[in-house]
């Protein structure tokens, strides 16, 4: 299959056609801090306000230590934190029970970490299949097999983790964050463990994941990664030090277009 | 949510690791066996000794044999002590026994018909061992009280021997050889098995008594004698009784050990009680032991499991699953593989104790406890040491869980 007829495809978004009113994600004034061994107390984020519309595509981007993963967790209810408010859509989601917040994930949110965090002997379409184990969908039949051949693996529906390249597996982990039509996708370093060209092929998943409609948050460190974002926020020592948008965002599917060798996994 | 799809899901969790999977039940597997087999041959054991008891020693019989204490195990008096004129005088002296037989025993014997030989027990006994000992003939007659007195070459052959000497012929009306002496077979004995002892009572021939005394061992003394009570509540006082006339008539002083044995039903009771302490406790404590040791193994397996998947947990909260979506995997997950274990091991156990019990030619019986004691302690450990910890991992903040 050839890259740009997957990456030319809609799926149409009928749930996020629906909501009309453009969905805000406000972060405002959150703080989070550990004790470390009961002696300091170590803070990863201070003070930290982030505004997004729907559809945006933003990139937070920090050295290692920064507290751009804290961020990112705190932005997808993995993580507490110890002060500030979190609003999705006007709802308070910071004081929603553990549970709840589970069930919200669930629903709006879809997850990609840097290490894709597949289970290791489950099939592929398995893989993408654990977040509508957890839904409240009658049927999921057939759902994992589409959100796999959305991201080019139809062919790989049975393959294990082990038997796929990182850059496949990276787009199972895709898949997975996709199945259950999420409106909102976090990314921790989801191109850190990838070649170049893969790299650029999950950002071009991720452009055409945006132009749907979707809303996604990207932790990198990598400068040229964060160039295909809409926005750019630069966290240092866990402030947010400047957001700003990007003037032009490079399109990954031409960077990949122009390439001089054919991607092994997407061909 | 859809329990059908959580239950497939936890089956292919638990085929994705074969071989821990496969270790976690074989803990419980060999445990619960243990316990049922134990239990199984165990009560198999008692049934046998219960019927032994009830067949020979019923609550209104003494037995007298010769020799000082047969169960106490210190040393034995002079063995060839008791005759047959002491049962005929102590019966004469009290009137309350109702009936008694005496009893010799030559073993192994020789025994041939024909071309054919086999060993096995002689016993000798009075016309009245049918009554005393609850034993008949399937066919033939018992000796009568005449063959007694004439001390006739007659004899009464056990199933075994009878399979032994005669195969598929008829032994009644022929005649065999004991000790090389001649007898006629007039009856054929009931069959009863084999006894606690492991001794199998069908290998026996019974012949009268007065023949086996003057013919066949030339000995005036008996090994000892069964004795029959009209009135079950004075059996205390009447072997009371028969050790004083006994003492007398063997001369003994005071301070001086019997040199015979005089067993009550009591002691017999007691005797029943001690062994089944052994088979209802002593073996089933053991099996308990087994049980826990492979508990243990499943149970750090378990939990091992659990430590390696707290990652996993957290990948499964973070796709939105709540902490009760966890627990209930785990619980499928461990409940699965230990009922699973728990029902295999129990027939492992029912089989292997049915398999011993019949080379024991005892009759086996399911034990219901033990099956049930075994799956449900495995389902503990199940719950123990893999839904707990899954649980804990469960309420961690799905980043901790992922790190």
């Amino acid at each position: 299959m050839a890259m740009k007829s997957w990456l030319g495809k809609r799926q149409p978004m009928h749930r996020l056609k629906n909501e009309k009113e453009a969905s805000v994600i406000a972060l405002e004034g959150i703080g989070k801090s550990y004790d470390k061994a009961g002696i300091e107390t170590v803070h990863a984020l201070r003070d930290v306000s982030l505004n997004l519309a729907r559809g945006e595509l933003l990139a937070i981007v920090g050295s290692s230590g920064s507290g751009k993963s804290t961020l990112l967790n705190v932005l997808g209810l993995l993580d507490r934190p110890s002060e500030g408010t979190y609003f999705i859509d006007g709802q308070d989601v910071a004081k929603l029970s553990s549970d709840e917040q589970a069930h919200f994930r669930n629903r709006r949110f879809g997850f990609v970490f840097q290490a894709f965090r597949l289970l290791p002997r489950a099939s592929a379409v398995e893989n993408v299949e654990l977040p509508l184990l957890y839904s409240d969908r009658k049927k999921i039949e057939g759902l994992a097999k589409t959100a796999l051949e959305s991201v080019g693996l139809g062919e790989r529906l049975a393959h294990r983790p082990s038997e796929l390249s990182g850059g496949q597996q990276q787009r199972v982990a895709i898949a997975r964050a996709l199945v259950n039509e999420p409106d909102v996708i976090l990314a921790d370093e989801p191109t850190g463990n990838l070649d170049s060209r893969s790299a650029l092929e999950i950002m071009a998943l991720f452009q055409r994941m945006n132009r749907d409609g979707r809303t996604i948050i990207l932790v990198t460190h990598d400068a040229q990664i964060a160039e295909h974002c809409q926005r750019i926020a630069r966290i240092e020592r866990g402030r947010i030090v400047s957001n700003q948008r990007v003037a032009e965002p490079k399109d990954a599917s031409v960077a990949l277009a122009e390439l001089p060798f054919a991607s092994g996994g997407a061909q | 949510m859809n329990l059908t799809r959580r239950i497939t899901e936890s089956f292919s969790n638990l085929t994705r690791y074969p071989m821990r999977t496969f270790f976690m039940m074989l803990g419980c597997i060999l445990g619960v066996a243990a316990l049922n087999l134990v239990v199984g041959v165990g009560s198999a054991v008692e049934q046998r000794l219960v019927k032994t008891v009830q067949m020979y020693f019923s609550a209104s019989s003494i037995l007298v044999t010769s020799g000082g204490n047969p169960f106490g195990g210190g040393p034995r008096g002079e063995n060839t002590r008791l005759t047959l004129d002491d049962i005929e005088a102590v019966a004469a002296a009290l009137p309350s026994i109702e009936a008694w037989d005496p009893m010799q025993v030559l073993d192994p014997a020789a025994l041939k018909t024909g071309d054919a030989s086999a060993t096995g027990r002689v016993v000798g006994a009075s016309d009245r061992a049918e009554r005393v000992w609850q034993r008949g003939v399937t066919r033939g007659e018992y000796f009568d009280a005449t063959a007694i007195a004439r001390a006739s070459r007659v004899a009464l052959l056990g199933a075994t021997l009878s399979r032994n000497l005669f195969k598929d012929d008829d032994p009644l009306g022929a005649d065999i050889l004991i000790a090389g002496a001649p007898f006629r077979i007039v009856g054929l004995l009931e069959s009863v098995g084999t006894d606690i002892h492991g001794i199998d009572r069908d290998n026996e021939v019974v012949i009268p008594i007065s023949t086996m005394l003057r013919r066949v061992m030339n000995v005036d003394s008996i090994r000892g004698a069964k004795l029959l009570v009209r009135d079950p509540a004075q059996v205390t006082q009447v072997a009371r009784d028969i050790k004083s006339i006994l003492r007398e008539r063997h001369g003994l002083a005071a301070g001086q050990t019997d040199d015979f044995t005089v067993v009550t039903p009591m002691e017999v009771q007691n005797l029943v009680a001690n062994t089944k302490r052994v088979l209802f406790i002593f073996l089933p404590l053991v099996a308990a032991v087994a049980l826990l040791v492979g508990g243990v193994v499943s149970a750090s397996l378990m939990l091992s499991s659990v430590s390696e998947r707290t990652s996993e947990i957290g990948l499964r909260r973070a796709l939105g699953a709540r902490a009760g979506d966890i627990a209930l995997q785990f619980l499928l997950e461990t409940s699965s593989t230990t009922v699973v274990a728990g029902v295999i091991g129990t027939g492992l156990g029912v089989v292997t104790a049915r398999l011993i019990a019949e080379r024991l030619s005892l009759s086996p019986s399911l034990p219901w406890g033990a099956a049930l004691l075994g799956l449900l302690l495995a389902l503990v450990i199940g719950l123990a040491a893999g839904v707990v910890p899954a649980r804990r991992a469960a309420r961690l903040q799905p980043v901790d869980a992922l790190r």
